[in-house]
């Protein structure tokens, strides 16, 4: 009896770890599936208002490795020039009337709407999450994630996860208490060359901003390998440079 | 009958029909790269003043004219930017006119604000020649370290400044570990007849330099000017987040040999040399509910101290009792003197606070930004409060409406200016 048992907890022990492992492998896979590891890209952010009214900026961002992204605004012309860098935890704007780069935080918004600094630069959520649990749910893997550090944006985010593609196709992102503060959908799956096929389109929606939804849609996303001084203070004026 | 009925519903289903097939768009023009680029800004500005008739300054501007009552002035801008990139080289121009129609006529000014060649033979190297700004210094409202850069005015900080015909480069470094970046900026920068000669002594090649650390998280720069237009100086300052949603800043400047150039009452004038020391301590906060705050303490070593500002007044009342009673504006004239550059220039005094409060579209109202503004003179305890509200909501126009209050007792810095209240409406189109 004593045995039977003793094998029982063992065998338990064994697949506990061996889940938790499934579930940061399935996220390292997701952010794989997602973007290259360094590439850049073109991205059109929509916000759109209750009665259908929109605005629009493009951008055009370079990534590399897991902690260095930047981006800057080619439309509209308000916007045309200002850049965003993040290091890490560290974000910066450069606004070129300003003429130099300010600190700001990932919980602000340079764009307005739905979106905040952190949804436009987000980094790969393997190095901003730990995997809580993974739950299987019919067609799709359901991840809970827990933030690394008090610095991320999102202190936990649930993440349903497409089985066969390893996409997600829906993330909730939440506080401490669990209080929904925003839902990413993952939408129009598009074959970017290279081997590339992710969804081209998230939609955000957010109780907090009723009747507002905001749309990110990705254009051109290559792998590509840039320098670490293209993601420096002293380069944010010169980003546009790097666009060929 | 029926066909119409249909024709009907198809007119006012079309445009739905349209917007379902236009949502989310992307065309890959958009993405197209052109080697050149043309763009700008286009602005009005009409402004009313309420005037304080017994302020030192308003007898100082209007001794000869009696405007009678409110003042309305309207202004116009234009600036248009553009560039031409052919592989690691690049021209880039940014022109600024100014239009003015006020109580006193109108004025039209036009000027270059930036117009240079950059080289970036790597991503690490650039080399700028040519007219343009630096913004060196972490400050929000005021910048001590700034040393080839025109004073901003705290009550507008993000405008357009012009700037200074320069040679420099820029030299970056990344690095694994605890500095992750390092840059060097060397400038030279001539002042010589028709080059800069607003910026000091004349027939001078200047030189300065700025050295910038990512180090542990935090941003550092090290500055130095020297060259003789004016007087060896040497900064520094940093800026880093504490929390993900509250930053700090600070400057510090050691001005060397500064020359304190101020009059008593009776308009002797005096030159007291020393070397001085300005200083800048500042916070950026944001709250979960979108307000941000923005604090910073100011302490101005080359500002003049309460009794040099109030000898000032005395000398501008003294002038304009002897114009009453000789019609003899040589004392005005006199103090009109002095007050460029000198007096005049913006925050002249020693410490300052300053306190900014704006919320990111309060009630669920996007593109709507209310904020208000407080800048106090420790000094004298006279302050001006800017209450504005800013509305993005249509592509490329910003609409601004801003209340400027200055409040102050008799010889003090913002009880002395020409107005009481100023109201302003901006309207700004990018193109």
């Amino acid at each position: 009896m004593y045995k039977l048992l003793i094998s029982s907890v063992l065998i338990l022990l064994l697949f506990l770890p061996a889940y938790a492992l499934d579930g940061t492998k399935v996220l390292e896979q997701v952010d794989k599936n997602l973007n290259p590891e360094s590439y850049e890209a073109y991205r059109k952010l929509i916000n759109v208002e209750p009665d259908g009214k929109r605005k629009e900026y493009t951008l055009f961002t370079i990534k590399k490795g897991t902690d260095k992204i930047a981006a800057i605004f080619l439309a509209p012309a308000s916007e045309k020039g200002r850049s965003i860098l993040r290091l890490g935890e560290n974000m910066w704007l450069y606004i070129p009337n300003v003429g130099k780069p300010i600190r700001i935080t990932s919980l602000q918004s340079v764009v307005g709407g739905v979106f905040n600094n952190a949804d436009i630069l987000n980094l790969d959520y393997v190095a901003e999450y730990n995997v809580e649990s993974l739950k299987e749910e019919g067609k799709e893997y359901l991840l809970s994630l827990k933030a690394k550090t008090r610095e991320v944006a999102y202190d936990r985010l649930k993440m349903w996860v497409d089985k066969n593609k390893l996409l997600p196709t829906k993330i909730e992102c939440l506080t401490e208490k669990f209080l929904l503060i925003k839902t990413l959908y993952f939408r129009d799956h598009k074959d970017f060359g290279g081997g590339l096929v992710r969804p081209s389109v998230i939609e955000t929606d957010s109780p907090l901003y009723k009747g507002y939804k905001s749309v990110i849609i990705y254009a051109k996303i290559k792998k590509r390998d840039f320098k670490d001084e293209s993601f420096t203070l002293t380069f944010m004026p010169n980003i546009e440079t790097l666009r060929r | 009958m029926k066909i119409l009925i249909v024709l009907l519903n198809l007119i006012i289903l079309l445009p739905a029909l349209a917007y379902g097939e236009e949502q989310y768009k992307f065309e890959l023009s958009e993405t197209e790269k052109k080697p050149y680029h043309f763009g700008g800004y286009v602005e009005f500005r009409p402004v009313v003043f309420w005037p304080d008739t017994s302020s030192a300054l308003y007898k100082l501007n209007y001794y000869k004219r009696d405007p009678g009552g409110n003042t309305e002035e309207y202004n116009a801008k234009l600036q248009l930017e553009g560039s031409y990139e052919k592989e690691s080289a690049r021209l880039y121009f940014k022109t600024n006119t100014d239009y003015k129609n006020s109580y006193f006529g109108e004025s039209e000014h036009s000027t270059f604000y930036e117009g240079y060649v950059s080289l970036k033979p790597s991503d690490s190297l650039k080399v700028d020649t040519g007219k343009r700004t630096f913004k060196w210094g972490k400050g929000y409202a005021w910048n001590p370290v700034a040393f080839l850069d025109r004073p901003k005015d705290p009550n507008d900080p993000e405008l357009a400044l012009e700037g200074y015909v320069a040679a420099s480069a820029d030299y970056i470094k990344s690095f694994q570990g605890p500095l992750k970046t390092f840059s060097f900026t060397p400038v030279l920068l001539p002042v010589y007849d028709h080059i800069n000669d607003s910026f000091g002594q004349n027939n001078k090649l200047n030189f300065a330099g700025k050295l910038y650390f990512l180090l542990y998280d935090t941003d550092i720069d090290l500055i130095v000017f020297t060259g003789g237009s004016k007087t060896t100086r040497y900064g520094v300052d940093f800026s880093r987040n504490i929390t993900p949603n509250l930053e700090v800043h600070g400057e510090f400047a050691y001005i060397r040999d500064y020359q304190d150039n101020f009059i008593d009452s009776n308009g002797n004038s005096y030159i007291n040399e020393y070397d001085a020391k300005s200083y800048l301590l500042g916070i950026r906060y944001l709250t979960a509910s979108d307000t941000t705050y923005i604090f910073e303490y100011y302490h101005n070593g080359t500002g003049f101290t309460e009794a040099e500002l109030k000898n000032y007044y005395a000398f501008i009342n003294k002038g304009y009792q002897s114009y009453l009673s000789t019609g003899s504006d040589s004392l005005l004239q006199k103090a009109a003197n002095l007050t460029e550059n000198n007096y005049g220039r913006i925050n002249p005094m020693i410490n300052y606070l300053y306190l900014r409060v704006s919320q990111k579209e309060p009630f669920d109202i996007l593109y709507l930004t209310p904020a208000i503004t407080g800048i106090w003179n420790m000094d004298d305890k006279s302050m001006t409060i800017s209450p504005e509200v800013l509305y993005t909501r249509f592509t490329n126009l910003e609409l601004r409406l801003k209340a400027i209050v200055l409040v102050g007792g008799r010889d003090s810095e913002f009880g002395e200016k020409q107005n009481d209240y100023r109201l302003e409406f901006r309207a700004g189109y990018y193109f």
